[in-house]
């Protein structure tokens, strides 16, 4: 508990220096809780979520960092390694190829990298693998681009009902903390 | 053994799949699965006589009962460690800090201070955060202090048993030896690629990130190799197979990783004779005790 805390806050210390150094990752920790933690991330570039911004959110065991956090992303993504319901993410160094080597920042890292470069063969959205298993990879871009439109962009100006709906699964969900979309399946809104 | 083995191959496949029930139960808080399917083992177990050892084999490989008859020429006891894939890594560490210990050697401990010294410099000029590995490091240095005898905080053999089987301790040490094995591997990656590559079919750096680093990847020669290269301590590994010679006679073989000079990538394992290992373990496929000497 004491080693997870002493090197969370180090990770926090060097996030407040790295800010600058890297524009597509905003890392926070909650206020009162150094083992809760969210960030912003930006949809690489030359993919299907460019111009989107991903929210994640951290979960850090005790035995930090010798385990390896929990990460989900807040914002919907239509992507074949991540569960299109929860946001879970499929990626080996959450799990067994965890090792302290990595922190939460490169681990934002590792799922920007995931983002460019699907893995359709262990797929959690199978749909979203599917269609690149088969080839489609024009179906599978218009896909995770039209997602990254509708809940990962800034302005959502285009999708005004797409909008309401989030804000008020929000509000009918309260305590439910953070699934934007939870209970929600937007494919039949569509 | 062979046992455990199908086992955490198997636990390893369903990782890969990565179902959402997964998820549900990431949350408890658990060691995950390999790590949890042998907690009934402490990480260190008690000294055993070799008769123990025997006892396990006493309806098996009439080969295997003629070698453990041989090693009782060399050899005492037996200490067990936990089968969780940290296996070498825990037995060098007890064997280490016991030997330190009872000698209470301190021209050891300043020649291996420095070679950790060395070991900090390599992951940093590797491009590693310090904050990554500092604390792996700090706790290492902790325990080496703790059993040199007459300080404040000096330690008894029971009390490094103990810390050896509390994992805050016990797993700190096996990842401050991971760290150290990958820097060292990194480090001389044109000579370990061709061993990497034999192995596991895959790049230095990309085996360092799935098979040394990860708590509870299993140990090879590879790694015995980088570690007694980089602290710079020769390890004495005694093999108990089923293996015999044509010839009709059953030997026990040992292989001594005996660290080069100035890490010269010429001559591992080779070499010199002289230098006696204090630090024997036990190979059965798969897995890691420490053995003692007579």
């Amino acid at each position: 508990m004491q080693a997870s805390r002493a090197r969370l806050f180090k990770e926090y210390k060097e996030v407040q220096r790295e800010k600058v150094a890297d524009p597509d990752i905003q890392l926070a920790c909650d206020d009162t809780n150094i083992f809760k933690w969210t960030a912003l991330i930006k949809g690489p570039s030359e993919t299907p979520f460019e111009g989107g911004v991903f929210q994640l959110v951290f979960s850090v065991p005790e035995q930090y960092p010798l385990q390896p956090p929990q990460v989900r992303f807040l914002t919907k993504i239509f992507h074949p390694n991540v569960h299109f319901k929860t946001g879970e993410i499929c990626l080996d160094i959450l799990k067994n190829a965890w090792s302290p080597a990595w922190t939460l920042q490169s681990v934002c890292r590792a799922i920007i990298a995931l983002m460019a470069h699907p893995e359709p063969d262990s797929p959690l959205n199978c749909d979203s693998g599917n269609l690149l298993r088969s080839g489609d990879n024009r179906g599978y871009q218009s896909m995770a681009r039209m997602y990254t439109r509708l809940a990962a962009s800034p302005k959502k100006g285009n999708f005004g009902n797409e909008q309401a709906v989030i804000l008020l699964m929000n509000l009918a969900n309260p305590g439910d903390d953070g699934y934007r979309c939870s209970g929600l399946d937007l494919e039949v809104g569509i | 053994m062979q046992n455990q083995e199908g086992q955490l191959a198997a636990d390893g496949e369903t990782e890969v799949t990565c179902g959402i029930e997964d998820w549900a139960n990431f949350g408890g808080g658990g060691d995950g699965d390999i790590m949890q399917q042998q907690s009934s083992v402490p990480f260190v177990g008690d000294k055993e006589p070799l008769s123990a050892l025997a006892a396990e084999y006493q309806s098996g490989s009439p080969i295997l009962l003629q070698k453990i008859e041989m090693l009782g020429d060399k050899y005492v006891a037996i200490r067990r460690t936990r089968g969780d894939g940290n296996c070498f890594f825990r037995s060098f560490m007890f064997s280490y800090l016991e030997h330190i210990l009872e000698k209470q050697d301190r021209v050891e401990v300043d020649r291996i201070k420095a070679n950790v010294e060395e070991c900090r410099k390599t992951l940093q000029s590797l491009g590693y955060v310090d904050f990554t590995f500092e604390d792996f490091f700090a706790l290492f240095l902790e325990q080496l202090d703790d059993v040199l005898q007459g300080n404040e905080t000096s330690i008894s053999h029971e009390e490094l048993l103990n810390r050896s089987r509390e994992q805050s301790v016990s797993d700190y040490v096996v990842m401050f030896f991971r760290f150290v094995t990958s820097g060292e591997i990194r480090k001389r990656s044109e000579f370990f690629e061709p061993f990497v590559f034999g192995l596991t079919n895959t790049t230095v750096e990309q085996f360092c990130k799935s098979a040394v680093e990860p708590m509870g990847e299993e140990s090879d020669h590879v790694h015995i190799t980088a570690l007694s290269d980089a602290l710079g301590v020769p390890i004495r590994v005694v093999y108990l197979d089923r293996s015999s010679c044509d010839a009709g006679g059953v030997s026990v073989n040992h292989h001594d990783f005996v660290p080069v000079p100035g890490n010269l990538p010429s001559a591992t394992g080779a070499g010199s004779e002289s230098i006696d290992p204090f630090i024997t373990l036990l190979y059965r496929p798969g897995h890691y005790d420490i053995l003692y000497p007579k």
